[in-house]
């Protein structure tokens, strides 16, 4: 068993955990773990990328290594996002959720 | 002169289109609608110089369009422009329409006067549904029930009628080797495309829609009845022709097609004796004129099937002359019928005599411009089966139209309103011009001296006077005949569309289900997956 | 072919079309929400008339033009390129960005005396950070710079969603953001399976260097995954309607007509850019099903919507559908292919204008009558008929009636499904006409009946002339003369392979 395999099942089993989590919880905070989680696993592969380009002879490829970097911090970014998103849910005193549960009112939206 | 042709020829659709443009600038609206009778001119003065000529195509610069005159089209264009004419100018006279309907009249008009000169696909296409779309204006704009309705139904077989035609038009495209659009090359190309049977089925299909072919005639006579009454005059005599300009422009009338043929000249006379028995049951005078179109289009058709089966290209100008026979009368009896209805009671009789050979000249009494009509489609129904039904078709016709002028005299019509009292003097004139145009017209087709041959004249009169007299004998057992809704099938199509509507239903809860959280995660997976499986 | 790795005249415009709305971000952030809106509408007509120089460029020499970064070549360095149809995306993008600037004025400007609020300054910050984006995209040659473009233009398009803070409207948008997060992990995984496998991401580069490997087409089956749940096809839609029908007008416009053309034009990138080479009927036909099912899914959803705002969002649902039958239609060097190839951008442009005006007149009514229920829009073409006018004119386009955007792009559609022989995919063109034909019937059949209505507050002209404007543009396209596919096949491969 080489590192790169056992990174790779790591990976593959972080996706499939984020997978579970992503599809099956229903609050949006797990969720949002839960894309962290497959995110982590996607890093994983792009670092097994770079071992491989290892194996093609250079010392390492450092073009994954940047991918991964910029990676965590887009996704850091858009974690970001999302709890902003979802301190303002609770902040408004609303169940969060991702039903969309009738968010019209009966006389339309727009003339808040 | 040569020359000027086809100046004359980008005129007759350019000055509409002008007037059009004047409409949108600040201020000269009401003027240019009120003014909008000028703008056929043109196209009168094409029609008529183009009668004569030689077939002329004319492709306009920059657009790519191609606009296209022979003796048939220049026909129905004359006939139509002079419709329109008459009746722009004697509604603006009197009365001043809002600008939302004069509108509507005014891009009906356009429409309906290019689409009779287009000659590329995608000119004659724009042409054809601005012909019909905006017709919608004309009568739909209400808040009554019946007119809603009628519009949206109209609306629904235009619209299906486009989609029909687009599909033909792809395909007649496709079939041409170099792309071109004009309508003669992809014509030529017709034969050997691959596609033939779909693209005449489709053509049939959507110009059928049109022209009221069974089963879409639905639409037809609910239509009449919610227009007023120049609106129901220009959409009965001029309107339909798009329809039958659209037949003699697609369907390859020098190719012996034997099969299309036949279900054509089967398909025409159904609907020549639907429109008839149907009719006969109506009282409204408007829903009665409609079902005759419906039998009229259907003798336009079959005449079409026979020069199918025949393969004859001449005639096309014929059944052009049959059309434009159409155009003018039935114009002319939808104005009797609002005439009659606001001069009221007291009618002198002559203008009975004079409604009555209106009438009967569409069942073909000779020396009318109906027999005339007659005359020029008697190469198409010479022989056996199709001549004895071309009779029969005359006498439902000749039974139709007296039982129309029995409504005429003896129900009462709420017609006085919706018609412009400025034809109430206009009237003689309008109706014998319907009568006595067409012999101004026939040299053009035939030979005008047969027409008064003793033999011609007995042929004529008979299934004309056969059919009155069958009418009056109807008349007698009227109350033992049904009663059939206005525009009859369309009774059970309303109730199929509506059960086609609950499918709308399984799709919104298909959508709810779809679109919640997990179902859609689900659905980029196994999309993932079977991209992959696809390629693989 | 080395052309493709070096610098070519014209490139440092490519360069000023990125960095005027990236400078025009940092500008706002510091000067504040008054000067944001200045700083906004100021460089809209210099990215305009950058966008019309690249296109003008491209268009003059005949192939794309090349700027490589810090000259460091691909496979290590980042080329930007921008071909045929980057320069009419770019161009298109520039328009319809100026026109909702324009457009939002009356609802973001914070003109002196009136306090700032943070709404519109995040409004103005996002429109550019979209733009910016959208011109990323269209000019990127490398799929993970593409990936980092992809997500800038997600996270600047869920704030412009939730931006006037309802709690539906964070829904919408916590839905629209977790399931773009998604989609675009898909995408990122599929790009490191291709970089593992062919060592670049380099577009050109890669076209060459594909094979038809399990790998590779894990890659791209895990990345049209992504790129399709970003672009809202069917059944991948949930987030789109609730996010389109619940954000201001201006923002629903560019959000309907642009932003989901982003990830749908980086779908074409993939499949015809750099898998060109790659024979996939068979997935190209699962994309086409999927884009008729959209067709027919989506415009029956529209026709049974009670606001209109859903109304229309659904339709855009429906038009998207359209653009992916250019997968089964385009594949290939046969000689469909560029017809299907301008009939997908011709529809993608229609869309873009008929959409937008489409959400202008929506906001207009919605200002004006203080409600969008479609039921109750009865004779409101009395009293507002500039902006039914515009609502008819888009329609004319969505119904794919002539003369119109359009119409034009379903007649090339028609007539490559039947030269293809592929003549399945006319029926739901023409069911998807017919449908958008009752849509529009529903929103303009009651508004032009008799009844009378009152209204709010009476629109504002300009507002009303914009979007007229745009109609307008989407019924020109009608007349797109022939240069328009020429421009379009600029730097495409499988025209190059052509002989």
């Amino acid at each position: 068993m080489t590192p790169s395999v056992i990174a790779g099942l790591l990976g593959a089993a972080l996706v499939g955990l984020g997978l579970y989590g992503l599809i099956l919880h229903p609050h949006p905070l797990r969720k949002l773990l839960a894309f962290n989680l497959i995110g982590s696993g996607v890093f994983l592969v792009f670092g097994i990328v770079a071992r491989r380009g290892a194996a093609a002879g250079l010392r390492f490829d450092p073009v994954p290594q940047a991918m991964i970097i910029t990676g965590i911090v887009v996704a850091f970014a858009a974690s970001a996002v999302a709890v902003a998103l979802i301190l303002r849910l609770s902040a408004v005193g609303r169940r969060v959720t991702l039903d969309p549960e009738v968010p019209t009112r009966p006389d339309g939206g727009d003339a808040k | 002169m040569t020359d000027l042709f086809p100046i004359l020829l980008v005129a007759s659709l350019g000055t509409p289109l002008a007037f059009l443009a004047a409409c949108f600038v600040k201020g000269w609206r009401r003027q240019v609608l009120a003014l909008q009778w000028l703008a056929p001119t043109p196209a009168l003065a094409t029609g008529l110089a183009g009668l004569t000529r030689a077939p002329l195509t004319y492709d306009l610069p920059v657009s790519g369009f191609t606009l296209r005159l022979d003796p048939p089209s220049a026909l129905l264009l004359a006939g139509a422009a002079l419709l329109w004419i008459i009746i722009s100018a004697a509604i603006w006279r009197d009365r001043q329409p809002d600008n939302r309907w004069g509108l509507s009249w005014l891009l009906t008009m356009t429409g309906n006067l290019g689409v009779f000169i287009a000659g590329d696909l995608v000119s004659f296409y724009l042409l054809y549904a601005l012909a019909s779309i905006p017709a919608y204006g004309l009568f739909a704009f209400s808040d009554d029930g019946e007119r809603k309705r009628a519009g949206a139904i109209y609306m629904a077989f235009t619209i299906l009628g486009e989609a029909l035609l687009l599909l033909a038009f792809a395909m007649l495209i496709a079939g041409e080797p170099h792309g071109s659009a004009n309508i003669a090359d992809v014509m030529a190309a017709l034969p050997t495309s691959p596609w033939r049977d779909a693209i005449l089925g489709l053509i049939i299909a959507g110009f059928g829609m049109k022209m009221g072919m069974i089963p879409f005639n639905g639409w037809m006579p609910l239509t009449y009845s919610a227009a007023p009454i120049p609106a129901a005059a220009v959409l009965s005599g001029a309107g339909v022709k798009a329809g039958v300009i659209g037949l003699l422009r697609f369907l390859p009338l020098g190719l012996p097609l034997e099969g299309w043929g036949d279900a054509l000249v089967v398909m025409g006379f159904l609907c020549a004796f639907y429109g008839v028995a149907f009719g006969l049951v109506q009282q409204n005078t408007k829903v009665v004129l409609a079902y005759s179109s419906i039998s009229q289009m259907g003798v336009i058709m079959a005449a079409f099937g026979v020069a199918l089966v025949k393969g004859q290209a001449g005639a096309a100008l014929e059944v052009g002359f049959y059309a434009a026979n159409h155009l003018l009368v039935k114009a002319a009896l939808f104005l009797t019928i609002g005439v009659l209805a606001i001069r009221g009671g007291r009618l002198s009789r002559a203008t009975y005599i004079l409604a009555a050979l209106l009438a009967l000249s569409l069942a073909g009494l000779p020396l009318t411009g109906g027999a005339l009509a007659k005359i020029a489609t008697k190469a198409q129904f010479a022989g056996g089966a199709e001549a004895v039904l071309a009779t029969l078709s005359s006498i439902g016709t000749a039974m139709l139209m007296t039982h129309f002028l029995i409504c005429l005299a003896t129900s009462p019509s709420g017609a006085a309103q919706e018609c412009p009292a400025g034809f109430v003097p206009l009237w003689p004139g309008i109706a014998l011009g319907a009568i006595l145009l067409p012999w101004a017209f026939y040299p053009a087709v035939g030979d005008i001296s047969y027409a008064f041959e003793w033999g011609t004249l007995v042929d004529g009169l008979w299934p004309v006077a056969l059919g009155v007299g069958l009418a009056l004998i109807l008349r007698r057992i009227d109350r033992f005949l049904p009663r059939v809704p206005v525009g009859d099938s369309i009774v059970l199509e309303e109730a199929a569309f509506g059960r086609l509507l609950g499918i709308g239903s399984s799709f919104k809860a298909l959508d709810a289900r779809l679109c919640q959280w997990s179902a859609a995660c689900v659905s980029l997976l196994l999309i993932t997956l079977a991209l992959l499986a696809a390629s693989l | 072919m080395t052309e493709l790795w070096t610098t070519t005249p014209g490139g440092y415009l490519i360069v000023l079309a990125i960095l005027l709305p990236l400078a025009g971000i940092i500008l706002s952030f510091t000067l504040g929400g008054r000067s944001a809106e200045r700083v906004a509408l100021g460089s809209t007509p210099f990215g305009l008339a950058l966008a019309c120089a690249i296109a003008l460029h491209v268009g003059r020499a005949g192939k794309p033009i090349v700027y490589v970064i810090g000259a460091l070549e691909p496979p290590l360095g980042i080329a930007l390129r921008a071909d045929g149809i980057s320069a009419i995306m770019l161009i298109t993008t520039a328009v319809i960005v100026t026109a909702a600037a324009l457009y939002a004025r009356a609802k973001f400007a914070t003109p002196d005396g009136i306090r700032e609020s943070r709404s519109s300054l995040i409004f103005w910050i996002m429109l550019q950070s979209i733009w910016a984006a959208l011109i990323i995209i269209f000019v990127s040659g490398d799929l993970f710079n593409l990936y980092v473009a992809l997500e800038l233009l997600t996270f600047a398009a869920v704030p412009l969603v939730c931006i006037d803070g309802r709690p539906e409207t964070l829904v919408a948008a916590l839905r629209y953001l977790l399931f773009a997060l998604f989609g675009s992990i898909c995408y990122l995984l599929g790009v490191a399976l291709l970089y593992g496998a062919h060592g670049t991401l380099d577009i050109p580069l890669l076209a060459q260097r594909v094979q038809s490997t399990p790998v590779v087409w894990t890659a791209a089956a895990l990345m049209t995954g992504g790129l399709l749940a970003k672009t809202a096809l069917f059944p991948l839609h949930l987030w789109l309607p609730p996010a389109h029908a619940n954000a201001p007008a201006a923002a629903s416009a560019v959000l309907s007509s642009l932003v989901v053309k982003g990830s749908f034009f980086l779908t074409l990138r993939l499949w015809f850019y750099v898998l060109p080479g790659l024979s996939a009927d068979q997935a190209a036909m699962v994309i086409g099903c999927l884009g008729s099912a959209a067709i027919i899914a989506g415009s029956v959803m529209a026709l049974r919507q009670a606001r209109l705002k859903l109304l229309i969002a659904y339709s855009t649902v429906a038009q998207i559908g359209y653009l992916f039958l250019v997968f089964p239609l385009a594949t290939g060097a046969q000689s469909w292919s560029a017809m299907s190839w301008s009939a997908c951008f011709m529809q993608i442009l229609a869309h873009a204008f008929a959409k937008a005006a489409m959400f202008f007149s929506a906001g207009l009514l919605a200002e004006a009558l203080g409600h969008d229920q479609i039921a109750r829009l009865g004779g409101a073409a009395r009293v507002l008929p500039l902006t039914f006018l515009t609502i008819a004119l888009s329609g004319l386009s969505l119904m794919g009636l002539p003369p119109s955007g359009g119409f034009s792009a379903k007649w090339l559609m028609l007539q490559a499904s039947i030269i293809s022989g592929q003549w399945f995919w006319t029926l739901p063109i023409l069911a998807g006409g017919l449908l958008a034909a009752g849509y529009v019937y529903r929103i303009l059949a009651p508004a032009l009946s008799d009844d009378r209505i009152s209204l709010k507050s009476s629109p504002k002209r300009s507002q009303e002339v914009l979007a007229l404007g745009l109609a307008m543009i989407a019924i020109a396209l009608g007349f797109m003369p022939q240069t328009f596919s020429d421009i379009l096949e600029i730097g495409r491969p499988i025209a190059a392979a052509l002989p």
